[in-house]
């Protein structure tokens, strides 16, 4: 078997208004469309995704958040129905999942071995939460590859932005080591949104998009200067920026995913292709990959061409 | 009289799932004596504001009928399972949303099957209302309230159950000091991580117990802060909003760590 490895990671925020958007069967809520420019940006992503054949999806979310440690969806299968707590009129979504414990655990342990306090989840009935469904959703509808599903720890929020952003660095270079260790072929998605200042009261119908618009000039700004970055490949320009960033456009990255997927993907210094960038509610969210096969910094699978 | 008892109780799910650590027994035992209080008080309704249910555009308030379901902590779920069998007092509910749009403070209701109900709301009505024998209105805190738009929610709940009659407790579910533990503690050994909180909690808790509401009003700010006090100590400007910001004195039933963090059970007399 070969070395486990990391084969691409996806910017792939979760406003749950793209999945009410697409008027998929396992959402309760109906819509006559809505946020098309972000919808057909994950469309472009899936159809990445589909080519990369991943093992796996891992998931860092920032509504599931722990005060006590980072936490791991550790039950192999997990079903129910998820309610958004701001957006009920909107996201009502019967989901059924596998969990890819074995590597969950592997997540677990060696973050913990690293010096972070983890915590495996194993409670069957545990609500697993909409940030974490809507990204999965969104890129890959069919439900079909199992998922390590990882909490977003308040560190960033308790603790400074940039003593919180360590721990999440840990945590992808531990991510990435069980990754290695385990032989899997991993797919990480960072669940955030860029700027995160939203208008306070929603259009009739919510998918009036003449309503849709940057909430403000100065986070749309700040947006097209990170993404503009990420396109030119300069990782390092990109987080030497970021707390200005969080700070100035209440970016939603301070939560951690974002830091987490490219600590675990070596701060790679390649070009991020941009899927799509659109606003919801007035927040700026973005579509990206990195594919680290066409970067040569992973291998294909076998029998597919790099 | 409309308000016929009020509590504070912490939204911790500690004291509800292992009672049996000491330090948490301690406030699941004082949970129980706030219950009884209660029940002596006979309200028609329990109006809970919960510092844990977070909304961010409206005000929300629980219009769905009967809630009934199973909750798993989003980080204590390895202690176990919050059932939960709540009824809505539908009209007081109403009346709320549409008294607190008048007053200036966009409310809407929720009525879905699966609608995320939080611990603080679970663990309050399991100790206060466990026979589920009150009807509960439930409001959730808008991260963008600050004091004086919380204060007026309750004044306004507690009008509109004078309106429809109702003998009301009102009950502001949250903690108090908000530094805690981040990482795993001995739990029997628990307690208040900052002595300079602990000392904070003691000041406040007893100007309650005095009924010193003008010390409170005048303190409650830096406390607050000074203190990383739960969610700007939004729960307690919900009852001194419903109670005309008076109450005689208050007996604290309990005050106690929850993994770092201050909580206590406080009864305040009318
Ligand atoms: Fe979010």
């Amino acid at each position: 078997m070969s070395d486990g490895q990391i084969i691409a990671g996806y910017l792939a925020p979760h406003p749950p208004h793209l999945v009410y958007g697409e008027n998929p069967d396992q959402n309760e809520a109906r819509s006559q469309g809505g946020w098309e420019q972000l919808r057909w940006a994950y469309e472009r992503a899936r159809r990445s995704l589909e080519e990369q054949k991943p093992d796996v999806l891992l998931v860092h979310s920032p509504h599931w958040i722990t005060q006590q440690g980072h936490h791991f969806l550790g039950v192999p299968h997990l079903s129910g129905k998820s309610v958004d707590p701001i957006f009920p009129n909107l996201f009502r979504y019967s989901f059924e999942l596998d969990v890819d414990t074995e590597l969950a655990e592997a997540c677990c342990d060696m973050a913990a071995d690293m010096g972070l306090t983890t915590k495996m989840m194993r409670n069957p009935k545990f609500r697993v939460d909409y940030g974490t469904i809507t990204t999965l959703h969104m890129i890959r509808p069919q439900w079909d590859i199992p998922v390590v599903g990882i909490s977003a720890n308040n560190s960033p929020y308790y603790l400074t932005t940039e003593e919180g952003l360590e721990e999440m660095d840990v945590l992808g270079k531990a991510t990435r080591k069980a990754i290695e260790a385990t032989g899997r072929r991993a797919v990480l998605l960072a669940s955030n949104t860029l700027c995160h200042l939203h208008f306070s009261e929603e259009p009739v119908p919510p998918e009036d998009m003449a309503q849709e618009h940057p909430h403000d000039y100065e986070g749309y700004l700040w947006d097209m200067r990170i993404i503009d970055l990420l396109r030119q490949g300069k990782t390092q320009e990109v987080f030497e920026v970021l707390p200005q960033f969080i700070d100035e456009a209440f970016a939603e990255v301070k939560s951690g995913a974002f830091t987490w997927m490219f600590s675990a993907m070596g701060y790679p210094e390649i070009p991020g292709e941009l899927h799509g960038y659109g606003t919801v509610i007035g927040t700026g969210n973005a579509v990206m990959e990195w594919d680290l096969i066409k970067a040569g910094l992973a291998q294909a699978a076998e029998g597919e061409p790099a | 009289m409309t308000v016929v008892a009020a509590f504070m109780v912490p939204g911790s799910p500690l004291p509800y799932v292992r009672r049996d650590n000491p330090p948490w027994g301690a406030l699941a035992d004082a949970m129980e004596k706030a219950g009884k209080a209660l029940n002596t008080a006979q309200p028609d309704t329990l109006v809970v504001y919960s510092t844990q249910w977070i909304a961010v555009l409206d005000q929300l308030w629980q219009t769905r009928p009967h809630l009934v379901d199973v909750h798993v902590d989003e980080n204590w779920h390895e202690y176990g399972e919050l059932p939960f069998d709540i009824t809505i007092d539908t009209e007081l509910a109403a009346a709320a949303v549409s008294a607190t749009n008048a007053a200036g403070i966009k409310s809407k209701g929720v009525d879905y099957d699966k609608f995320p109900v939080d611990t603080g709301t679970i663990v309050a009505s399991a100790f206060l209302n466990p026979d589920n024998k009150h009807s509960l209105v439930i409001t959730s805190n808008n991260v963008y309230h600050d004091w004086e738009m919380t204060r007026t929610l309750g004044r306004v709940v507690a009008e509109q159950a004078q309106s429809l009659g109702r003998k009301i407790a009102v009950i502001g579910v949250g903690g108090l000091s908000g530094s805690y533990f981040r990482h795993n503690i001995d739990i029997g050994q628990d307690r208040i991580a900052s002595d300079s909180e602990d000392a904070w909690n003691r000041r406040v808790l007893g100007l309650m117990e005095q009924g010193d509401v003008a010390g409170l009003q005048e303190q409650c700010p830096a406390y607050a802060a000074e203190a990383k006090v739960d969610m700007g100590f939004k729960h307690f400007a919900f009852l001194m909003g419903a109670l005309g910001d008076h109450f005689s004195s208050a007996t604290v039933h309990g005050y106690g760590p929850l993994h770092g963090a201050g909580g206590a059970v406080v009864e305040y007399h009318l």
